[in-house]
């Protein structure tokens, strides 16, 4: 674990080097930033899920947690997408990251990846979006709504006992970790209030774009937003999954991002997707069917 | 020589009372002690043990590769012992393969990565 300073923040940063029989034959390996999603989230989604898959398959793989988050410093102020952006480009700075990226989002973190993407469009050569959206007005309403609901109701006394309860330990943590985060920042009333780029703006976007929803998550309702917005992009949907589908099943958003990755991103295959061990002992899960549309 | 368990155990233990300042570690840590149930481990503290490890015994020994495919719920399901047999036979396969003076469960870090298995 690394703490990087950016920003004016104590960054948790965690980096997995490219499998170098795959960047050796390229040439620099291409840099990929995964970012997590808000409240609940960490860097772990993506360590323990995507990154030593997608350095396995070539890619110098970064991931960061948001400022409020993890091991990051939580200040108390500065939760408006614009933050979040500099927050990025400071780290990627600090890294001295100065080439092209490809940038993973899970939830709002691939809002970010669009926001950054939209102030630094040089920068950004690929986005993957896991049960995200550009940032719209649509979509800012949706979060904003569940954070409203989450700031009035896991404040209350009975509040964790009841999520316990009714959805388990795990989530009654998730939604400790939540209040925490909610309590101690302005993020319930910063987010609402964020600049917006313009549509004109998000539609420019003229790089390999890939969007994975799960079917039974609320979130697949704000495809034909992002659509129209952007018509190049690949759409696939994991029949019956919800908000929680890159955790719930990592294969198959594995498999989706890889083959996107070789068909839309010009990403050498020839080397397996995963990191092989779970393969060889046969726990792998395997890949849920899915539906690009 | 085969490497020794109780010695991975013990290093793992300490690593495991370090990440958790001791919050969650509630008596001996076994090797049936869970990551979840009995040590209340986020997956962000997974994410701690694996950078440790990686440390301490080189890339021969990967978390992210011993729970590659499972889901975040699974892993938190995992015994210490798991972890301990997936470190032995890292360290044994380290040790077949060549790398010199991998002595009981203690690898340098320097030399880890000499004979990682490929």
């Amino acid at each position: 674990m690394s703490m990087v300073r950016a920003n004016g923040l104590s960054v948790h940063v965690e980096e997995v080097a490219p499998a170098e029989a795959v960047a050796g034959r390229h040439g620099a390996a291409p840099t990929a930033v995964l970012i997590h999603g808000l409240t609940t989230d960490t860097l772990a989604s993506w360590y323990l899920t995507l990154a030593h898959p997608l350095a396995a398959a070539g890619l110098r793989v970064i991931m960061y947690d948001l400022r409020g988050h993890g091991h990051t410093e939580r200040p108390p102020e500065g939760y408006a997408l614009d933050d979040f952006v500099d927050d990025l480009t400071a780290l990627l700075a600090a890294l001295d990251v100065t080439g092209p990226i490809h940038l993973f989002g899970n939830s709002f973190g691939g809002t970010i990846a669009f926001g950054y993407a939209v102030r630094h469009p040089e920068r950004v050569t690929a986005i993957a979006a896991i049960e995200s959206s550009p940032p719209t007005a649509a979509w800012f309403e949706q979060v904003a709504q569940q954070l409203d609901h989450a700031a009035a109701y896991l404040p209350r006394e009975h509040a964790l006992a009841e999520i316990r309860a009714e959805r388990g330990e795990l989530a009654s943590r998730r939604a400790r970790t939540a209040r925490e985060v909610l309590a101690g920042t302005s993020l319930v009333r910063d987010l609402p209030a964020s600049r917006l780029p313009a549509e004109e703006v998000i539609a420019a976007i003229g790089c390999p774009v890939l969007w994975v929803y799960g079917g039974a998550s609320p979130v697949v309702g704000l495809v034909p937003e992002a659509r129209r917005l952007l018509p190049r992009a690949r759409f696939v949907t994991v029949p019956g999954q919800r908000h929680s589908l890159l955790v719930d099943q990592p294969a198959a958003v594995r498999d989706i991002v890889l083959s996107w990755l070789r068909e839309d991103c010009g990403l050498p295959p020839g080397q397996p997707g995963h990191t092989g061990l779970s393969g060889q002992d046969g726990r792998d899960q395997p890949s849920a069917p899915a539906t690009t549309h | 020589m085969p490497v020794d368990r109780a010695v991975i155990l013990a290093e793992v233990g300490e690593m495991l009372h370090a990440i958790l300042d001791d919050a969650g570690v509630d008596g001996e840590i076994t090797m049936a002690t869970r990551f979840q149930d009995d040590l209340e481990m986020e997956s962000i503290d997974v994410v701690s043990l694996a950078g440790r490890l990686q440390g301490r015994y080189g890339d021969a020994v990967n978390l992210a590769q011993l729970v590659a495919g499972l889901d975040l719920d699974s892993i938190r399901q995992l015994q210490v012992g798991q972890l301990v047999e997936h470190i032995a036979a890292a360290l044994d396969r380290t040790e077949a393969s060549g790398t010199p003076d991998t002595s009981v469960g203690t690898v340098d870090t320097s030399q880890g990565r000499a004979g990682t298995p490929a």
